[in-house]
């Protein structure tokens, strides 16, 4: 048993040392698994958008054609705008509605802070597309709130109030149905490192809790601000999923567009290429000026 | 005098939690109620109890089905994403390198990537190199976008574990793996399980990216969001909404509520150990 022991005693310990936790061996597994899987995924619809490449037969070669269409399109960057608009304002509205929410959780004193938290983010990590089924019901024609307005004699069901689903609003109340509890977490850890000692000096300074909130609280706490904004901003931007089930022809969005020309109606390949990088573009310059504002620890509430 | 809100403001600032929380869970609760409802349509006035719509869903293959494939991505991407973030995490943490902001912005980049767009970009990588679309393709996607969560919840917690631990297992002869296996993986066990959980709710819960790669065996969101273009499927997708948010919402309290008091655990040992 000693004898055994001692024999395997160098063999394991080389082991070990091939196994040893250098930094390569801790680096090496997940940075090869983005750059297969994620950059050059990437790279390969760049590459799709300037035509070098192609999966489908044709004449290839390095054009601008399919980026000068698009840059020149009034179609399709109509449509971003739009996009723009319904994501600028559905951010805006939420942001507006989270701030009181996070404020109360953070400077009201309440000892259950943690608890209230918790119950206002829980459904954020539920499932997606059930939240917008919810919507879906509530809003039909022959949903929950038309049949409950007919019910009660509130409205004659020959006229149901129609422009509830499918429709530009109904994508912009599920969107932000959908990212207001969780909007209220990077202000709520702003406002939670908020050191208390300021606002007390303000107020013994002669300062009322107006003057103390627009000269110290909303300064201070602005970086959680515009990190909760970006966090909704960026990602609805490019939402078409929210837009497929309840928005209709009025809630296209741009990502819409995206998945359509890559879908089996009329597919332009070359053309959804320059619509995704056009979009990836936009997000990642979004991304680096706003860099100093998205710290992850803005979202790791402890 | 409160410095940050006088008792009225606090007053009406509860008033209004209370109300969005009101908002929040309305359409839940909504979906709660029609669950039970006997009517094939969710709408007023209601027409009675039943369990049929449970009953249903539960005969209905297709839908255990799709919930078995969820199931089994689910596992396996956030275990692949947990085993990528702990060792991406431990290099962030304990390790000096060049580049290091480069390598963390690259990690979490995920987070910020359109869906739509790494979908599309997913199904040409697998176009362009020949792999067919199948459950491992959907795998192979999640695994990138659970990855950067996994992060965000592994590294606060190594911030937070005294090296000098570490430093003492090396100092006495561990290798850095025994070192990592006998120290850092049991303190930081709880956020492990926490970022497994994470990562098995995104995939779970995944609909955008899988529905550009998955296969013919569909995962439970694609099945939701193709019964939802069928009416006649409705009440029962309902009682599957219900029991899955339900569940969710059950496993979310549980999993924070668990963590908290582990690490209060673990603390608290530092402290006195």
């Amino acid at each position: 048993m000693a004898v055994a022991e001692a024999g395997s005693q160098p063999a394991l310990r080389r082991r070990r040392l091939r196994l040893d936790l250098t930094t390569p061996t801790l680096l090496g597994l997940p940075l090869a698994w983005l750059g297969v899987f994620f950059v050059v995924p990437i790279a390969i619809v760049a590459a799709y958008s300037f035509n070098v490449y192609s999966l489908f037969p044709g004449p290839h070669g390095f054009t601008l054609r399919a980026w000068h269409d698009f840059l020149h399109s009034s179609v399709y960057l109509a449509l971003f705008w739009k996009s723009v608009k319904m994501s600028l304002t559905v951010s805006a509205i939420i942001v507006l509605l989270a701030y009181p929410l996070a404020y109360y959780l953070a400077l009201s004193g309440t000892k259950r802070k943690y608890v209230l938290l918790l119950l206002l983010i829980a459904p954020f990590l539920t499932s997606y597309l059930l939240r917008v089924l919810a919507w879906k019901v509530i809003l039909g024609n022959q949903g929950v709130v038309n049949t409950f307005l007919f019910w009660t004699g509130l409205r004659s069901p020959d006229h149901p109030i129609s422009q509830l689903l499918y429709s530009r609003f109904a994508v912009m109340l599920v969107l932000g149905y959908i990212w207001l509890p969780f909007v209220a977490l990077p202000i709520f850890v702003s406002l939670e490192n908020l050191d208390r000692r300021l606002l007390e000096a303000a107020s013994d300074l002669g300062a009322s809790r107006l003057q103390a909130f627009w000269r110290v609280t909303l300064p201070l706490s602005l970086p959680g601000v515009v990190a909760a904004f970006l966090f909704v901003f960026i990602p609805t931007l490019g939402e078409f999923v929210t837009p497929s089930l309840v928005g209709g022809a009025n809630g296209y969005m741009y990502g819409n567009q995206i998945v359509d020309l890559f879908g089996t109606g009329f597919p332009d390949w070359e053309t959804g290429s320059v619509l995704a990088i056009f979009l990836l573009g936009i997000v990642a310059v979004l991304t680096v000026v706003f860099a100093r504002f998205l710290q992850p620890r803005q979202v790791v509430a402890d | 005098m409160d410095v940050a809100l006088s008792k009225n403001g606090a007053r009406l600032l509860r008033v209004f939690f209370a109300l969005v929380v009101a908002f929040l869970y309305a359409p839940i609760v909504i979906l709660l109620i029609f669950s039970f409802n006997n009517s094939a349509v969710p709408s007023f006035p209601l027409s009675g109890f039943t369990l049929h719509w449970y009953h249903e869903f539960l005969v209905n293959s297709d839908l255990r089905g799709a919930l078995e494939t969820s199931a089994i991505i689910a596992a396996l991407s956030s275990i692949g994403a947990v085993v990528l973030g702990v060792l991406a995490s431990i290099a962030l943490t304990r390790r000096r390198f060049r580049a290091k902001s480069a390598v963390s912005a690259l990690l979490l980049s995920p987070l910020v990537i359109p869906y739509v767009v790494f979908g599309i970009s997913l199904l040409l990588l697998f176009h362009t190199i020949g792999v067919p679309r199948s459950l491992l393709t959907v795998v192979i996607g999640h695994i990138v976008i659970s990855l950067p969560y996994t992060i965000l919840v592994l590294v606060p917690r190594l911030d937070q574990i005294d090296v000098s631990l570490e430093e003492a297992a090396f100092d006495l002869g561990a290798s850095r793996l025994r070192t990592f296996r006998s120290i850092t993986l049991p303190l930081i066990l709880p956020a492990i399980v926490s970022s497994f959980l994470i990562a098995f709710t995104t995939s779970f819960d995944e609909y955008a990216v899988a529905s550009f790669v998955v296969g013919t065996r569909v995962t439970f969101p694609i099945y939701l969001y193709s019964a939802l273009r069928f009416p006649n499927q409705l009440p029962q997708v309902i009682a599957v909404a219900v029991v899955v948010l339900v569940l969710s919402l059950v496993v979310v309290v549980g999993a924070e509520v668990g963590r908290r008091v582990a690490e209060r655990r673990f603390v608290a040992l530092e402290e006195t150990g």
